[in-house]
């Protein structure tokens, strides 16, 4: 525990305050500690995982809507083309990126671009056909600034060049999956998991029943096209009985 | 000095009565029938954010004050019955945007006592270097609000200037300058790579260098001592009584910091201190944070020099240790919490937050969270020190105790 | 018709016999000279009177100055403060012309006079408040150039100078704010708490050169700088000018944070470019009578191509580096409370200025 000392006010020591004071205001005047980034004509040099403008990848989405499930402020909605695209609402969005880390293909990705404008409140709902690059801003910058530190010195290295404000895509280190039926004999028949499927991977099949037979369920086979299945989860979230899985499979 | 009463049949004007005011007509008949004025500070005052202040002075001195906060009330508490778990980490920073990763970490602690999550090593480490970040962050954000009270302009401006070392360590760890939203159940979102280590290492020594020079035009200037010494004084039996907390309690001489009393994360593995001081006074209360900026920089080369390797995710959570992409929406996404109320104690930059999360056990939103800020708890003793002071110590007293109004008003 | 040409032939020999002589143009001037009706117009513009008061020291280059000290003070204290300043008027010149845009936007505003305002003392006074800060320049001599030579200079400019403060106080009354009230009074307890440790000091320096006349006193300064002779009325006055043109950390009538400008805060356009600029114009006149107590006025060194505006100039560039450096306060200190300025003007200074006194008289028997 360090207990702090009451702070003597003596006329000698309010003397060599003053003196200090001024001392540092001249030296600062002489040579300044200067850290302004003058922004239009020089921009910050960002790490690759800043948190910037979301880019779109059309092809590697699955329509998987986790983006706009997770989203804490309901920003990204998807729409319909050929399938189920997430569009990014900007007056909402807060740049938690939640959404590019739900991202199971990385289909999201981030960008250093920070400083887009828009014209009305409408232009910043941006259709997933807008994002599917980052914007075109004007740059009027030079110079790209790089914050150095060393032990004592805290400049500002300024180097004639442009930075690159796209961010190359990580790869995503995730298992791929596939849907799955746990148990089949539970199931209701609702179809439910067939509307919703994006890529139309799931089939029922209703088979006939003999009366010999001994009813176990209600008769329904859910079948799953592997090859068509993306595992997106759709239909695991759908499902009421909630007896389909996402099942791990391959490396 | 004898006063002498002038008895002037005064009215008191109509607009009192039409305006909300929080307090009786009849009090304010009573001010006016006295000899005292009433003032209204803010809310669009520059010198009081966006709260009111009600000021009974007797000619220079302040008689009482009553607050008039919630201005900036959100619902926070509302608003967090509706998401899911995971989704309050935005919202639950949001009081305090200086201070976000130590109020990200009180919510978090609360879901992982829950859950029983055993978080790895290296993340405590990040987190407990994100957390001490912050509140250097906090403590210099407030020391430019003060100084700005005060007229001292450069005392505003080198302050700013250096919280951008702080938010440019952010956003290299977590890739925002602040709201990071970076802590999350079972860890951190991300792994922080040697070279952002290395950098944050040589950004401490390079900003205590800076201090120094802030030290002699601002921290030790006689004009600020001469302004903010022996004014709004708290005793220590003041302090405990109207529950002042943090940096403002120790400050009264009450040896108290959860950091300590409760270590979490990582804080009892390091080596550190808490400046307390005697005095009470708001010179002594800018002090005490001015001394735990030092302590928080050490606190932080301290995890870069100890942080082992290793996972920062814990296995409970998602496969991948060191980067939760692409896995975070089906491992958090549906957390449910066992049924019960879970509190924690956290040491936020400007004293103690307390989260209490009770869930019904079912639903994959929480039944109630309950967050007390910092703000809220000292606001009895920020009103109580300025009685007797004058009115123009109003603006340093403010800033002494940094008070923030969405903090306070959630 | 005759009697107009005998009147400009009368005014062109009072003139032309009391002008500036300067080598560095006198064969401009020369030429100009035998133009008829020009010449008349030369001879009042270099008739030494004349040019003390409107060219130099006097209003001229005070336009100047404030043009420049304007800039200046924020060029600097942004250097103070790791800012840039002023920058996007004129990028290449670093935004020098800064004030002269500002002023500009000030004069084509449009000034508001609000409901409660009494309307004709508010449109006045910002103009009326132009007549203490001007008349002292009448009196001020620089080198052989002076507007109206008296033995008693010093004295009339400190009794101008006193009467500034009074226009401030009734802008604050005209302007019937609560604001602007509080920063009036505030104005007023500052006057007496600077002005009686000001006056003393003054007057110690008068005791000093045992004359009231800025000719002895500059003649008296030609050894040692009075600044050396009386150290003690050099603090006081330096401190009596911070508090006197409300600068920090003295700030206290215009408090920015508490009361926003004070007395100057419901002024709009034009009339808050003429109130903005009183501070620095009493700044300027106050370095001016402080160069001549203190500095050696306008002695230095002697330029022989200048030949009599070697005075007038030497006196404008002491004062503005005086003032240049005086402006770094402005960077260094925050503002004391109002009972701790008064304290300080009435215990300190005046022991400080009542020892001032006594050391002028004890330097001036040993001068004398």
């Amino acid at each position: 525990m360090i207990r702090l000392e009451k702070v003597r006010t003596d006329p000698v020591e309010t003397l060599k305050r003053h003196a200090e004071a001024f001392g540092e205001a001249v030296k600062q005047a002489i040579k300044p500690d200067r850290i302004t980034v003058e922004y239009p004509r020089e921009r910050r040099r960002y790490p690759e995982c800043f948190r910037g403008f979301i880019v779109f990848d059309k092809d590697k989405c699955i329509s998987c809507f986790r983006c706009a499930q997770i989203c804490p402020a309901n920003a990204i909605q998807m729409e319909y083309f050929d399938n189920a695209y997430p569009g990014i609402d900007y007056s909402k969005c807060i740049f938690c990126h939640f959404c590019v880390d739900s991202c199971p293909t990385g289909a999201l990705n981030t960008s250093k671009v920070h400083d887009v404008a828009f014209k009305t409140m409408e232009e910043m709902k941006l259709s997933a056909k807008n994002i599917t690059k980052i914007p075109d801003i004007v740059r009027e910058e030079i110079l790209t600034v790089d914050y150095y530190v060393d032990k004592n010195v805290w400049k500002l290295v300024k180097k004639k060049e442009l930075d690159k404000l796209e961010v190359e895509p990580k790869p995503v280190v995730v298992k791929a999956r596939k849907a799955a039926c746990a148990e089949p004999e539970n199931c209701l028949g609702c179809r439910l998991c067939v509307n919703v499927c994006p890529q139309k991977a799931i089939a029922v099949e209703r088979c006939e029943i003999t009366i010999e037979e001994e009813v176990t369920g209600t008769g329904c086979i859910l079948r799953v096209d592997t090859e068509k299945c993306t595992g997106c989860g759709l239909c695991v979230r759908q499902c009421p009985m909630q007896i389909l899985t996402l099942e791990e499979v391959g490396e | 000095m004898k006063e002498y009463a002038i008895d002037v049949p005064v009215e008191p004007p109509k607009e009192l009565r039409s305006l909300f005011i929080p307090i009786p007509p009849e009090y304010v008949e009573d001010v006016y029938k006295s000899d005292d004025f009433l003032i209204l500070v803010g809310p669009q005052h520059p010198g009081s954010g966006h709260m009111r202040l009600i000021v009974r002075v007797r000619g220079d001195i302040i008689q009482e004050v009553i607050p008039d906060p919630g201005y900036v009330h959100r619902s926070m508490e509302k608003l967090a019955e509706n998401r899911l778990y995971i989704q309050n980490i935005p919202l639950v920073e949001r009081p305090a945007i200086m201070d976000a990763a130590n109020f990200n970490l009180g919510y978090i602690r609360a879901i992982e006592e829950a859950l029983d999550i055993e978080v790895p090593e290296r993340a405590k480490y990040i987190r407990t270097m994100l957390a001490e970040l912050c509140r250097v962050g906090t403590h210099l954000y407030d020391a430019a609000i003060l100084a700005v009270f005060l007229g001292h302009t450069t005392g505003f401006m080198w302050p700013f200037g250096l919280r951008e070392l702080i938010c440019e360590a952010l956003v290299r760890v977590t890739g925002a300058r602040f709201t990071s939203s970076f802590i999350i159940p079972g860890g951190v979102r991300r792994d922080v790579d040697e070279s952002t280590l290395k950098w944050i290492y040589d950004m401490t020594l390079a900003m205590e260098k800076r201090l120094k020079s802030f030290e002699r035009i601002f921290i030790k200037n006689p004009t600020v001592i001469a302004r903010l010494k022996d004014v709004g004084v708290l005793s220590k039996e003041e302090a405990i009584k109207y529950g002042v907390v943090g940096p403002f309690l120790r400050a009264s001489g009450v040896e108290y910091d959860v950091r300590k009393v409760e270590p979490y994360e990582v804080y009892d593995e390091l080596a550190w201190d808490i400046p307390v001081s005697d005095e009470g006074d708001s010179y002594h209360r800018f002090l005490v944070r001015v001394n735990e900026i030092g302590q928080s920089l050490s606190i932080v080369r301290q995890c870069i020099k100890q942080m082992p390797e290793g996972r920062v995710i814990s296995d409970q959570i998602a496969e991948n240790g060191s980067d939760i992409r692409g896995a975070f929406y089906d491992s958090l996404s549906d957390i449910v919490l066992p049924a019960g109320e879970y509190t924690t104690l956290t040491e936020g930059a400007r004293g103690t937050i307390i989260y209490s999360i009770i869930s019904d056990g079912e639903s994959n939103v929480p039944y109630r969270v309950r967050i007390v800020s910092p703000g809220w708890l000292y606001l009895r003793g920020f009103m109580e020190s300025m009685k007797g002071e004058r009115l123009a110590d109003l603006q340093a007293i403010y800033g002494s105790f940094g008070y923030f109004p969405p903090e306070a008003d959630r | 018709m005759f009697d107009v040409v005998q009147i400009l032939n009368y005014l062109f020999e009072i003139f032309s016999s009391n002008m500036m002589d300067i080598p560095l143009i006198a064969p401009i001037v020369d030429f100009l000279m035998q133009i008829p009706l020009l010449n008349i117009l030369v001879a009042l513009i270099l008739w030494k009177p004349f040019f003390a008061v409107v060219i130099m020291p006097g209003l001229g280059v005070l336009m100047l100055y404030l043009l420049y000290i304007v800039w200046y003070e924020r060029k600097l204290t942004a250097r103070v403060q790791w800012r840039v300043g002023p920058l996007e008027v004129a990028r290449p010149i670093r935004g020098a012309i800064q004030t002269l845009a500002d002023g500009i936007r000030y004069f084509f505003q449009e000034a508001i006079v609000h409901r409660e305002a009494h309307r004709p003392y508010f449109v006045q006074l910002p103009l009326l408040a132009f007549i203490p800060v001007l008349l002292p320049i009448l009196f001020i001599p620089a080198g052989s150039a002076v507007g109206i030579y008296t033995p008693y200079s010093i004295q009339l400019i400190v009794t101008f100078l006193a009467l500034i403060p009074i226009t401030i106080v009734a802008i604050g009354w005209a302007a019937n704010s609560r604001f602007a009230y509080i920063g009036s009074v505030r104005e007023a307890f500052i006057y007496f708490a600077y002005e009686v440790p000001f006056i003393i000091a003054v007057i110690s320096m008068i005791f000093l050169y045992s004359s009231g006349d800025a000719y002895v006193a500059v003649e008296k300064q030609s050894m040692i700088p009075g600044a050396l002779l009386n150290p003690i009325a050099f603090i006081v006055y330096i401190i009596a000018m911070l508090m006197a043109t409300s600068r920090l950390p003295f700030d206290i009538p215009e408090a920015d944070q508490e009361i926003a400008f004070g007395p100057f805060v419901e002024y709009s356009g034009i009339l808050f470019g003429l109130v903005m600029v009183l501070a620095y114009e009493k700044l300027y006149i106050m370095t001016l009578l402080f160069t001549i107590l203190f500095l050696g006025g306008w002695s230095g060194i002697y330029c022989p191509l200048l030949g009599d505006l070697n005075g007038p100039l030497w006196l404008f560039i002491k004062t503005v580096v005086v003032i240049s450096i005086l402006v770094i306060v402005r960077s260094i200190y925050a503002r004391y409370r109002l009972d701790q300025a008064l304290r300080i003007g009435w215990t300190s200074m005046l022991a400080l200025s009542i020892m001032a006194l006594i050391v002028g008289g004890v330097v001036g028997v040993w001068l004398s």
